[in-house]
């Protein structure tokens, strides 16, 4: 009797487990979910790990210094990088210089941004909105477009090459101010001014005034208003904001090379980049270990803030509404202010930069002065490059490795995160949409330097099936898709959360199957969604320089890495050329992203 | 059509104790109009979705006729583009990327129906449900109660032998309201398709259904016509979630339940005394009566002395507030009250409008025989109830 019952419960499980297998795959989104789960654990986790694991084993060509075989388990490379007499120059002082960038630059942006971003989204300044999209052009641009502006202007003789305005009249800036950690802090902070204005802002926009009112009528003046109801409520998203910034600072990279190097003022990133290229990848493993810790701390406190701000956000309502303060006869010096903060963190370098490119001799205003052989000429009076730099056929060379490349990975990513959006809202197995959500998230935690560290350090040599990839295309893709992907996740999952259900499940019941569900009906519907997980990665990986400066060779050059190259060899003009296109493209490009989508960058940023 | 079943049906959510659906037998025959009705979160929308396979059982299963389209013990799963019913949403979902007439012949293309064929029923479904004027604009471009008509047409162009309607006119305004639910009577009867029509609300349930499936917490309470949810409610939950202003209730169950339920004690041991542990007592607002002197009340009617403490009027009809033994009542009536607050008098019930539970809360069926005297009162229905 009892033995029948067994029998019988097995029977009952193992048809029960058919017909959960049965429904779980009644579509392709289970499937489809547990192969992306493989490609990004592959193309996220494992090179993470592997870089991780690199920390702590021999490398090649250091065999006979440790003494020991090649993937040895060793301590050598942290006791080196954190204790020997060279770790302070390693890494101390690295570490010490980017924590002290990040903060100043963090305080200025947000003494300056905070401010703006109030001015912008609850005042009645004057040109208000068209302050709220010219002061974010910082952001659509790379941040070491203004380190060359700075150099342009500032630089003395302490370097060789062209000199900078001020010298050429003259006035020989000190090193403190052409070098190092005060224009690096001055340039990020103007960088990061954007961030404050679009999510400190965006959080200031959608509060209701009615919360104000409400305390008002109970008998609140304004000091209690704006300490017991607007600042509890506005903390999270600035203190969002202020993470965001200090995650990008402490990858930042570009910038540092540009203004740090000729002092020998290192960041982690800079001295990264230094391990890597005189072949200490054992070091350069812990420093991107180093980094991405950091990183990885700040955006899980993000990660909570945000969450936190999440139980507010309900709170809004239909009823919301902003009201504007009437600044009174503050109302011109706050649009002087905001005018002046456009003024030296867009007009002046961009304009330096666009006339540095149009002058033979720095800071001569003279009509005699001004050309256009530098973009256009022919027979140049130089050792290499001769010709403008719209005639060089390298510069058309990376500007079509940099569209097909970034181009390819992009439309790849935007597939990608359309699809995890997808599989995140549908799948039935939730396990599977949580991991997805999160693997795809996680390379925003992880600085572009030491994602790219990673890569080198898993695709240098071949691994089972997969040959050794450096060098090559792919590696370059794979790699942007991967740091990408965050952004195309977002988009696919916010859009796909924002479709719902019904659409699909009313084609289903007509009788459409899954694939015809999928052209029918929610591609179309979500092309514009597909149009932004696919012109975001595209702007982001065009200014891009991080992963190109580690994985690109000569025969994968890039705009990027021909403008650091030019900067190298001092062609000043030449190089300022290249970064203004790339500036146009990444500017165009985002202007184009949000006609076409009739979307908010700030959505993009994920607050 | 042939008839849909639900036996057993159970539906749990990601693997949670927690029974959105439990122990669900239900029976829709060919042609009914049924309402599933009850209060948020009762599963009801549940159910629907079970029906049309946009949701699988966890336990039981699912048959139309002869077919199996769910059932966990055989491992049998239709997937709802293969059950071919028609689902119109709460929230319509139309695609908003394709013109209404895109919208609406959706499903024929889908079926590859020959074009001239798929352009007259498009155009004869839109010409009923009056859009065809609309046939070239997007969704967002029409009002809601537009919307609804696509959602409508969208589904009855395949003509599906099953409607399943998820609370369709809850997001429109009272007056469209009232004209769609005409407008779906219409169509029951000129399409003679089988409806099943989710709502939480109480009156569109009653004017549209043939039959009614009141559910609370997952669970089936009570299946039949608006007539016999209204008059005999199965239980003290149906009776108390169907009529508005709600059945009063005196509850007798406690010995100190108030001097309202001492003086229905009194009522029942002097003229019903076979009646034995009755939990409480409904009485809806239209049966009750106000009279001035106590020569007034109808023999053999529950009765007491009752004030007036609020007199309502509610455009048409009034309701009364009284005060009884020191229970509230309510009352409504269709004639202009002569009566107005602080009134002394006497409220009176006639025995075939009380209504008796046991002290579970289901309904008393050997009261109800008691009450209506053996022979008034449909005697037939309460029979056959009191013997199933």
């Amino acid at each position: 009797m009892s033995a029948l019952s067994g029998q019988e419960r097995r029977a009952g499980r193992a048809s029960k487990f058919r017909y959960n297998s049965q429904v779980a795959l009644r579509d392709p989104t289970t499937l489809i979910g547990i192969l992306a789960a493989l490609l990004f654990g592959y193309l996220i986790i494992v090179p993470i790990i592997s870089l991780l694991v690199d920390a702590g084993r021999v490398q090649f060509g250091d065999e006979r210094r440790i003494g020991g075989e090649p993937g040895a388990f060793t301590l050598y490379y942290i006791n080196r990088a954190l204790f020997s007499p060279v770790a302070q120059s390693l890494f101390w002082t690295p570490l010490t210089n980017t924590l002290a960038v990040a903060f100043g630059a963090i305080s200025i942006s947000l003494a300056i941004g905070g401010p703006l971003a109030w001015l912008v989204s609850r005042t009645d300044m004057f040109a208000r909105r068209w302050f709220a999209t010219a002061l974010i052009v910082p952001f659509m641009l790379p941040a070491w477009t203004f380190a060359l502006a700075w150099a342009t202007l500032f630089k003395n003789r302490s370097v060789g090459g062209q000199l900078g305005w001020f010298e050429a009249l003259g006035l020989t800036p000190p090193d403190w101010l052409a070098y190092g950690q005060v224009p690096i802090t001055i340039i990020l902070a103007l960088n990061y001014i954007p961030f404050f204005i679009l999510l400190f802002g965006n959080a200031l926009r959608r509060f209701d005034s009615q919360l104000e009112d409400s305390a008002r009528m109970l008998g609140a003046n304004t000091p209690t208003v704006a300490l017991k109801i607007i600042g509890p409520l506005m903390l999270p998203a600035l203190m969002s904001a202020i993470i965001l910034a200090f995650a990008k600072a402490i990858g930042e990279f570009g910038v540092p090379y540009v203004l740090g190097l000729p002092v020998n003022y290192d960041l982690l990133a800079t001295g990264l980049y230094r391990s890597i290229s005189s072949r200490q990848t054992g070091v350069a493993a812990v420093l991107a270990t180093a980094i991405l810790l950091i990183g990885a701390i700040a955006l899980l406190v993000d990660a909570r803030l945000v969450r936190e701000a999440r139980k507010f956000v309900t709170v809004g309502g239909k009823g919301a509404m902003a009201r504007r303060s009437a600044l009174g006869p503050m109302r011109i010096p706050a649009t002087a202010f905001a005018a002046l903060i456009f003024v030296v963190s867009v007009g002046l370098p961009l304009l330096t930069l666009v006339l540095s490119t149009i002058m033979r001799v720095p800071a001569n205003f003279a009509f005699s002065n001004f050309t256009l052989d530098y973009w256009i000429g022919t027979n140049l009076d130089t050792v290499a490059l001769r010709t403008g730099i719209l005639l060089a056929p390298a510069l058309w060379s990376a500007a079509f490795n940099t569209l097909w490349i970034v181009g390819t990975a992009s439309i790849c990513s935007g597939i990608l995160g359309l699809l995890v959006g997808y599989v995140v809202v549908r799948t039935p197995v939730w396990p599977l949409a949580g991991f997805l959500r999160h693997v795809t998230f996680f390379p925003y935690m992880v600085p572009g330097i030491a994602f790219a560290a990673a890569y080198l350090s898993l695709f240098a040599v071949q691994r089972g099936p997969i040959p050794a990839l450096y060098g090559t295309v792919a590696i370059l893709m794979l790699a942007l898709i991967a740091d990408q992907m965050p952004y195309a996740s977002r988009a696919g999952i916010s859009a796909m959360m924002q479709l719902g259900k019904d659409p699909e499940e009313a084609a289903q019941v007509a009788g459409a199957g899954w694939l015809r569900r999928m052209i029918w009906v929610v591609i179309p519907i979500q092309k514009g969604a597909l149009m932004t997980g696919v012109l975001l990665p595209f702007i982001s990986g065009i200014k891009g320089l991080s992963l190109f400066v580690i994985l690109a060779v000569p025969a994968t050059d890039v705009l990027t890495t021909y403008s650091l190259r030019l900067v190298d060899y001092n062609y000043t003009q030449a190089a300022n050329a290249v970064v203004l296109i790339i500036a146009g493209i990444a500017y165009f490009g985002t202007v184009l992203a949000q006609k076409l989508t009739k979307t908010n960058l700030a959505d993009g940023l994920g607050s | 059509m042939p008839t849909i079943r639900l036996k057993d049906a159970e539906k749990r959510y990601g693997g949670t104790a927690v029974k959105a659906v439990s122990n669900l037998n239900l029976e829709i025959g060919d042609g009914e109009f049924m309402c599933l009705l009850g209060p948020s979160g009762c599963g009801k929308t549940t159910t629907l979705r079970m029906i049309s396979g946009l949701e699988h059982l966890s336990q039981g299963q699912i048959t139309i006729g002869d077919r199996v389209v769910d059932c966990v013990s055989s491992g049998t799963f239709v997937t709802a583009e293969k059950r071919g019913m028609g689902l119109v949403f709460q929230s319509y979902a139309l695609w908003p990327h394709m013109t209404i007439e895109r919208n609406t012949d959706f499903g024929l293309r889908l079926r590859k129906v020959p074009k001239a064929e798929r352009e007259a029923r498009v155009e004869k479904v839109m010409k009923t449900l009056g859009i065809a004027q609309y046939r070239d604009r997007y969704p967002s471009q029409l009002s809601g109660g537009q919307q609804q008509r696509v959602a409508l047409a969208r589904m009855l162009a395949v003509n599906p032998d099953v409607l399943l309607l998820d609370e369709p006119l809850s997001n429109l305004d009272a007056r469209l309201r009232l004209e769609m639910r005409a407008e779906l009577k219409r169509l029951h009867e000129a399409f003679k398709t089988t409806i099943v029509f989710v709502t939480h609300d109480q009156w569109e349930a009653m004017t549209l259904a043939t039959s009614i499936a009141v559910m609370s917490d997952g669970e089936l309470q009570q299946v039949g016509t608006p007539n016999d949810i209204y008059e005999r409610p199965a239980n003290r939950f149906v009776a108390e979630f169907v009529g508005s202003p709600p059945i009063n209730i005196i509850e007798m169950t406690d010995q100190s339940s108030g001097p309202l339920a001492g003086l229905a004690r009194a009522y029942f041991s002097k003229f019903y005394p076979q009646l034995k542990s009755i939990g409480s007592v409904g009485m809806r607002p239209e049966a009750i009566g106000f009279v001035r002197d106590a020569g007034a009340v109808p023999e053999g009617s529950l009765s007491g002395r009752a004030s007036v403490t609020g007199v309502l009027p509610t455009g048409g009809s009034w309701i009364i507030e009284l005060v009884a033994e020191g229970s509230k009542l309510f009352l409504t009536t269709h004639q202009p009250p002569a009566v107005s607050d602080g009134a002394e008098g006497l409220f009176h019930v006639p025995p075939e409008a009380l209504h008796v539970f046991d002290d579970k809360g289901d309904r008393d069926w050997v009261a109800d025989i008691a009450l209506s005297k053996g022979g008034e009162g449909r005697p037939e229905m309460v029979a056959k109830k009191a013997m199933a």
